[in-house]
């Protein structure tokens, strides 16, 4: 009997071992991490900073949840704030797993009716999940942490027969690194955005609309002056992105990177120098 | 005298199935446009945008959302043309208030909210055979390493819980009074796992081996075998055309030929993989030619990534179970004992993940 219990004990231990151990290796270090998750032709960009998680948009596809499980720690359940920027289902489908999995504090989502199938399935998943409900406007600011959010677009009574017009637009800081994550928005938006407002000098943009000509415009990134460009795609039959958008890019001598050819893109600052890692 | 009576009992079953199978053909014709009302008894197959079940003989593919569950009751409208539905409308949808699909519902989120993909899939399919919570990506992965029987429903989940019960009802009943608590226990576990053929096989065949036992009457598995595939298609005639029916008899077959010879000569294998490994070689020999003409694969490591992850299963199954059900009523205790199950998950979808080559 007593060799029976110390051999369960001991088989005990070896389990909690093994668990500290693979626990050690998930823990974050103390940077801020930008992620393009590979989720197919769609967006769901994740940005990790300890254990404060914003998740920008979920992808046409449950397949944002590989991507939270292979950055996020496996006992980490909580995303502090998901960012949908509009309602298309190449952005918000993913959202409607991500709700039901994690807890999230806070949703930031504009308030459109636009009567498709997802977008009810995610206003259903909103308002049980429990979490706090924004409705953006330009001019707000949000903070976690030591992360900032700047929203630059919609303003406030902003109308539209498009739904990708009403695409969440901000920059995100933190310490000298900003970043600037352009949803959907077509030409129109781009030109007003580089006009209106006294951006200058980001480091990393996420390329509207999958790298479209109907997105990024000439003086949206002479304004912005990007470092490295992120495009968030993969095999579709519209032809992005457009080579008007790479043409752009190599012009400006801006580093790009595609979800397409690098699967999941994971840049990294710590506030002043930034990189990307392979 | 004996034997020509069980012939004859034999002869009639066969006659009862094929007067079943053809008595219950579907009345409908290529072309007519149909209204299925049905309840359905397996989780559908969960696309990027649409979702898959079958539907009085039919395929239908319907959109993503709103998402149908194992035991819902739908309302569905189409057009019959080559075995599917076209421009298949989902009319409406009922949400069962049956209290066992419930607790699977209920079950399936808890591992979901608990841990991430696809560890929460992986205990969902080897605890409930809820093979819809896996993500395509991995299910992927262990249909081509040849371990997908893991996550599916199949006799193997059934022999846990009758082995489980067992050891439990053991402490403080006899065995024989303890049959009919197990019988029991089988099916409110087929009642939370939903009614596929192979955990519908085993139940069958547990039952009849168990009710031998008790009456104390000799029953080969051989024969529990052949009876229970005759009163399954008695049950459900569709059967005869189900993958899942045809792997589980396949497979249970082999086992009763090949394991017992197969084991002996692994004398030199280490002793908690040599289990794995004998009845995954003895269960491939039957498996492996229908899986290849079906599935077009065939994984020449099979039996020895079965071998490297069979071990963890009555772990992950265990404490799946566990804290499955502690967590419905105390979440963070329930959560704690799922956390233990992480380095089994962890160790399964490594080894899957790295001979997905």
């Amino acid at each position: 009997m007593v060799v029976f219990i110390r051999r369960y004990i001991i088989q005990f231990l070896v389990l909690l071992v093994s668990i500290i151990w693979l626990s050690v290796f998930q823990i974050s270090d103390a940077n801020l991490h930008i992620i393009a998750c590979d989720v197919g032709q769609g967006d769901a960009i994740l940005v990790i900073k300890g254990s404060t998680q914003i998740l920008t948009d979920g992808g046409p596809s449950s397949k944002v949840l590989e991507c939270l499980s292979s950055y996020l720690p496996f006992w980490d359940r909580k995303i502090e704030l998901i960012v949908s920027t509009h309602p298309d289902a190449d952005h918000s489908t993913g959202l409607v797993e991500v709700l039901k999995r994690y807890d999230v504090d806070t949703v930031l989502i504009n308030k459109l009716d636009v009567g498709t199938q997802v977008a009810k399935a995610l206003e259903n998943e909103v308002g049980s999940s429990g979490a706090r409900v924004v409705y953006p406007k330009r001019g707000m600011g949000i903070r976690l942490g030591l992360i900032y959010l700047d929203i630059l677009h919609p303003p406030e009574g902003f109308e539209s027969t498009k739904t990708n017009d009403y695409s969440i637009v901000y920059i995100l800081k933190y310490g000298d690194f900003e970043a600037i994550m352009t949803g959907d928005i077509d030409q129109d938006v781009s030109e007003q955005l580089a006009v209106n407002n006294q951006i200058q000098g980001v480091e990393y943009i996420k390329v509207p609309h999958h790298g479209s000509r109907n997105g990024l415009t000439e003086n949206l990134l002479k304004a912005l002056e990007p470092k490295i460009a992120v495009i968030s795609l993969g095999k579709n039959s519209y032809g992005h992105p457009h080579k008007e958008i790479l043409d752009m890019l190599t012009n400006q001598r801006i580093k790009l990177l595609r979800t397409d050819l690098e699967g999941d893109i994971e840049v990294v600052t710590d506030g002043d120098k930034f990189w990307a890692v392979d | 005298m004996k034997k020509s009576k069980n012939w004859l009992v034999f002869i009639s079953l066969v006659f009862v199935v094929i007067i079943r199978y053809f008595s219950s053909a579907p009345e409908y014709q290529e072309g007519d446009k149909i209204r299925i009302t049905s309840r359905v008894y397996t989780d559908p197959v969960k696309y990027d945008t649409s979702q898959y079940l079958r539907l009085a003989g039919l395929k239908v593919y319907l959109p993503k959302f709103p998402e149908i569950y194992y035991g819902n009751k739908i309302v569905v409208e189409g057009t019959v043309r080559e075995g599917r539905l076209d421009g298949a409308i989902l009319v409406e949808v009922t949400e069962s208030d049956n209290f066992f699909l419930g607790v699977r519902q209920r079950l399936i989120s808890f591992y979901q909210e608990t841990l991430p993909e696809p560890f929460a899939g992986l205990i969902s399919g080897v605890t409930l055979g809820a093979k819809g919570a896996l993500s395509n990506d991995f299910w992927q992965k262990v249909v081509n390493t040849g371990v997908a029987h893991v996550v599916v429903a199949s006799g193997m989940n059934v022999t846990f819980v009758a082995s489980f019960l067992i050891g439990v009802f053991a402490i403080f009943l006899s065995r024989k009074k303890a049959i009919p608590f197990v019988i029991l226990g089988i099916i409110l576990y087929l009642f939370i796992s939903g009614f596929d053929a192979p955990l519908v096989r085993a139940a069958i065949m547990a039952t009849i081996a168990f009710s031998a036992q008790e009456t104390g009457r000799l029953v080969t598995a051989a024969r529990a075998l052949v009876i229970s595939a005759l009163v399954m298609l008695i049950i459900n005639p569709n059967w005869v055309t189900d993958i899942g029916f045809m792997l589980s008899f396949v497979a249970t077959g082999s086992l009763l030929l090949f394991e017992r010879k197969i084991r002996k000569k692994l004398e030199k294998v280490p002793e908690f993989l040599k289990e794995g490994l004998s009845t995954s070689l003895a269960a491939q020999i039957g498996v492996t030619p229908i899986l290849f003409v079906t599935f077009g694969q065939f994984n020449i490591l099979s039996p020895v990534i079965n071998a490297l992850v069979l071990w963890t299963v009555p772990y992950i199954m265990f404490l799946g179970a566990i804290g499955g059900l502690v967590g419905l009523v105390v979440p963070l205790i329930g959560k704690v004992i799922l956390y233990l199950s992480y380095p089994f998950v962890w160790w399964f979808s490594s080894v899957v993940t790295l001979f997905n080559f």
